[in-house]
């Protein structure tokens, strides 16, 4: 069968492009004829520059030439970042008429909107995009099923192909040869949080929950490997975040810098525990290949990976859950946990008799605890919890700022989204700093208050047994 | 008199003046001038609304057609909004306003005039002023109030629904308030506001706002209707910045994120719901629902959470506690804080890490949470039953306004 896979491809540094090298080697070992259409000059045999009407018109000789076409489906690959609706709808029904002309048409769908408005001309044609494929594959069943709903594509269409169905091992090192390969100590347990940086991988979420998991430094240790995959300057902030907690926290090392196929398995086969605390995301391949070695993920429970998920791994749903399957998976490897013990919170008060009053102190004692914990600051248990009652008035004004944050650039109206997406992104390098420079006064200022009140306070007593000294 | 015993007031004739009115509107002083109106009608008092013909409050777009209708006994007469081109200079303004620049009285009026603008209820205000024992004016930031209680003071309530915020620290609102026959406050701290902004007129009183009280919440009904499983929070209005929505969401998606909380959050309402990735399944978007959904779903929910630092009454709260349910509102509003306090039947936070402290309190001990909520049933029905708001409102409108509609004609020189 003379096949067309219509994607980006090798040597592009990309996860679909990587999958899709896979999937034609598999396709083309069962025989098949297959030639690969990418929208960048690349490994592919043809090239053709996506993103617009008339990128998606041009496939329109292309497939027609083929038995079958196999499309590794990113909507960055079709639409352009901050596309303007009329421009997606006028895409969206070309494509579908481009699909229409193929024979057969498969969509293997890497991300889709599901939570978008999907409403007027624009869902129109983007559900006429989908209808006009043979066949829609995803990756696991939760994307189905929300793929069903909100596209209305019949469920007998679409169909669930395990993400790692093409993977194959690139590596056979142990993990001692992995070890000695990454200079590595080979006695230490190690967490690994691999992938593109984003803020959706939630890599600062593993940063953070392996301190408060009580990891000691020489025991264990967290390996951060990834690089930025788009100079976009909220990625770029985010590995500044993760630099900043890498520098402050003993046992984590962050690797920035893009590491290639064989590299990539290199680094899960030295690790003990793969953990993927993303905040979303529809399927994984790193939990695929981290299956492929048999080593244990620590995943969150996001997207599909609840069905993803397979042997010891573990789902967690929050980052308490993260910090308690860290400290469980160290226990289990004879690694204590050293640090300080969670914070442990009094029951709350219960049944008729409890007053607001009773519940609010609570409530002020936890969060003033959790504040210090997110804050960075070291947590100190019950003292505290006795700072916060005292303080959460003095520091309440400031508190109830709500914290500064650039709009999302979005909107109802016709154009409005693409005209706030081009300002958002000229503005943003001068923006961005501004607005992490306003929260982090205004923590410091919440800092300052109670630190003040507490101080008024610790005086107080002191003062009092003075006066009651029958020495004076 | 009472609403179930009414004395008609044969000829009585009273006219709510809000900006918006209609099924389709969600707001709360359109709601409480919705449930004014008919409580009036109800008493026996021949009731119109003149409103305009606008159902969004950004656009302003004419929707609904211009001319008379009738919404059961209320009569109702909408008149065509006019819109500027560009807002260019009224969005201007704002900025040099939220920015804390003093605008002159030049630039303030500008503003004002710099939004919808409907000529043809104003001259309908000029000509049939007189047939009204009272117009009832609501809020007060809106150029049909502002423009219109210029028409007929004497005869003019206002219902300013006032929040402690720029806008109501520019001069031209101060003759508004000082000239008004009477006002009607609807909380005490909106009451303290207004005192600490304004010369006040000697009748205004804090009557409260009327909720009017289901006769069933079928909550199994509603659940199924919208497919909703599990447990969850809610959230019932305009999904607005304003609002504190988008702080919400990204309280809400902070919280979910660190303790793992069994809840979705249910909203329903006008307004773009763009919840933050990480939280797109567990927001669950009913848009505009009916009554008896909406009574439900206040009755369904473990939680109403109120994040609005800008509120002068907060009707949505008396609903959560009238169906039982537990309020969670954000402590910048005094209004809201002040009911909380009251009523000892709700939570509020003054940070995200407080709002996520308030919902592992709903998520882990529900039992003293549902005392919460019976703690609010027994506060809204002891303080705003429809039927005793009301009373104050009529006893107010006698007390204070002229009772031959057509003798004392007035008109702006």
């Amino acid at each position: 069968m003379r096949i067309l896979v219509i994607a980006p491809y090798a040597p592009m540094r990309d996860g679909i492009a990587a999958y899709t090298v896979q999937t034609v080697a598999r396709l083309r070992a069962a025989g098949h004829d297959v030639e690969v259409l990418s929208p960048f000059p690349s490994a592919a045999h043809h090239h053709v520059e996506l993103g617009s009407v008339r990128g998606a018109l041009r496939l329109l000789p292309y497939v027609r030439r083929y038995d079958s076409v196999l499309v590794q489906y990113h909507p960055d690959v079709f639409f352009k970042p901050g596309v303007r609706v009329f421009e997606r709808e006028r895409i969206a029904a070309a494509l579908a008429l481009v699909w229409r002309a193929a024979r057969h048409v498969e969509l293997r769908v890497h991300e889709a909107d599901y939570a978008g408005k999907h409403t007027g001309l624009d869902s129109m044609a983007t559900r006429a995009m989908w209808r006009a494929a043979s066949r829609i594959v995803v990756h696991t069943r939760t994307e189905r099923k929300a793929f069903h709903e909100t596209y209305g594509l019949p469920l007998g269409r679409i169909t669930v192909v395990r993400h790692g169905g093409d993977f194959a091992m690139r590596t056979d090192m142990s993990r001692a040869e992995a070890r000695r390969r990454l200079h590595l100590p080979e006695h230490e347990v190690m967490f690994l949080s691999i992938g593109f940086i984003q803020p959706h991988k939630g890599f600062d979420r593993s940063i953070r929950a392996f301190a408060d998991a009580g990891a000691v430094a020489g025991q264990a240790r967290l390996d951060i490997v990834g690089s930025v995959r788009v100079e976009e300057p909220q990625y770029v902030a985010h590995l500044d975040e993760l630099r900043s907690l890498a520098a402050a926290i003993p046992g984590v090392h962050l690797h920035v810098g893009f590491a290639g196929d064989d590299e990539f398995d290199t680094w899960i086969v030295a690790s003990d525990c793969v953990v993927l605390p993303y905040r979303y995301i529809w399927s994984s391949s790193v939990l695929e290949r981290a299956a492929l070695y048999e080593r244990p993920v620590i995943a969150a429970r996001v997207g599909g990976l609840q069905d993803q998920v397979r042997g010891d791994s573990v789902l967690v749903s929050s980052d308490d859950e993260l910090i308690t399957a860290m400290r469980q998976f160290l226990a289990a490897r004879g690694v204590s946990a050293g640090g300080p013990p969670p914070p442990s919170a009094s029951p709350w008060p219960l049944g008729q008799t409890a007053t607001r009053a009773d519940v609010e102190r609570e409530i002020a004692a936890r969060a003033a605890v959790e504040r210090e914990l997110i804050g960075g600051a070291p947590a100190t248990g019950v003292a505290a919890v006795g700072r916060a009652r005292d303080a959460r008035a003095a520091s309440a004004a400031v508190r109830r700022l709500p914290r500064l944050h650039v709009a999302a650039p979005d909107s109802p109206r016709p154009g409005a989204t693409f005209l706030k997406t081009v300002i958002r992104r000229l503005t943003q390098w001068e923006l961005d700093p501004i607005v992490r420079q306003v929260n982090a006064l205004q923590r410091a200022t919440v800092e300052s208050l109670e630190r003040s009140a507490q101080a008024q306070q610790d005086d107080q007593p002191a003062a009092t047994s003075r006066t009651l000294s029958p020495d004076e | 008199m009472t609403a179930s015993d009414p004395t008609p007031r044969t000829g009585a004739r009273i006219a709510f003046v809000p900006p918006r009115y209609g099924e389709g509107v969600v707001g709360g002083a359109e709601a409480v001038i919705r449930e004014t109106a008919h409580g009036f009608a109800a008493l026996g008092w021949q009731v119109d609304v003149l409103t305009t013909c606008a159902r969004d409050h950004f656009t302003w777009a004419n929707e609904y057609p211009a001319g008379e209708s009738r919404d059961g006994a209320i009569a109702i007469r909408r008149f065509p909004t006019v819109v500027p081109r560009s807002r260019a200079d009224r969005a201007r303004y704002e900025g040099m306003m939220l920015s804390g620049d003093t605008l002159t009285l030049e630039e303030q009026q500008r503003w004002v005039n710099g939004d919808l603008r409907v000529p043809e209820l104003f001259h309908h205000i000029l000509d049939h002023a007189g047939d009204y024992s009272a117009l009832v004016f609501a809020p007060y930031l809106f150029w049909t109030t502002f423009a219109c209680t210029q028409v007929a003071p004497m005869r003019t309530i206002l219902m300013p629904c006032l929040h402690d915020e720029p806008y109501a620290s520019l001069d031209i609102f101060r003759p508004m308030f000082s000239g008004a026959a009477g006002i009607w406050f609807l909380s005490e701290p909106e009451h303290e506001t207004a005192h600490r902004l304004f010369a006040l007129p000697d009748n205004h009183r804090v009557v409260g706002a009327g909720v009017r009280i289901p006769a069933r919440y079928d909550v199994e009904g509603f659940r199924s209707r919208h497919d909703i499983d599990g447990r969850f929070v809610l959230f019932a209005g305009r999904r607005e910045t304003g609002k504190g929505w988008d702080d919400l969401l990204n309280a809400f998606a902070a919280a979910l994120q660190r303790h793992g909380l069994p809840f979705s959050l249910v909203t329903m309402g006008t307004g773009h719901v763009s919840p933050p990735a990480a939280i797109r399944d567990r927001v669950v978007d009913l848009g505009f629902v009916g009554e008896a959904d909406r009574d439900a779903a206040f009755a369904a929910a473990d939680a109403y959470i109120q994040p609005s630092a800008y509120e002068s009454f907060s009707r949505t709260m008396m609903e959560a506690w009238l169906a039982g349910t537990p309020v969670i509102a954000n402590g910048a509003s005094d209004v809201v804080r002040w009911h909380c306090e009251r009523s000892g039947a709700g939570l509020t936070y003054d940070d995200e890490y407080e709002l996520a402290q308030c919902l592992r309190f709903v998520a882990e001990a529900p039992d003293a949470a549902a005392c919460f909520g019976e703690r609010g049933r027994e506060y809204v029905l002891t303080n705003y039953a429809p039927e005793s708001v009301l009373r104050a409102q009529e006893a107010s409108v006698r007390e204070w306004l002229p009772s031959d509609p057509g003798g004392d004609s007035e008109a702006i020189a």
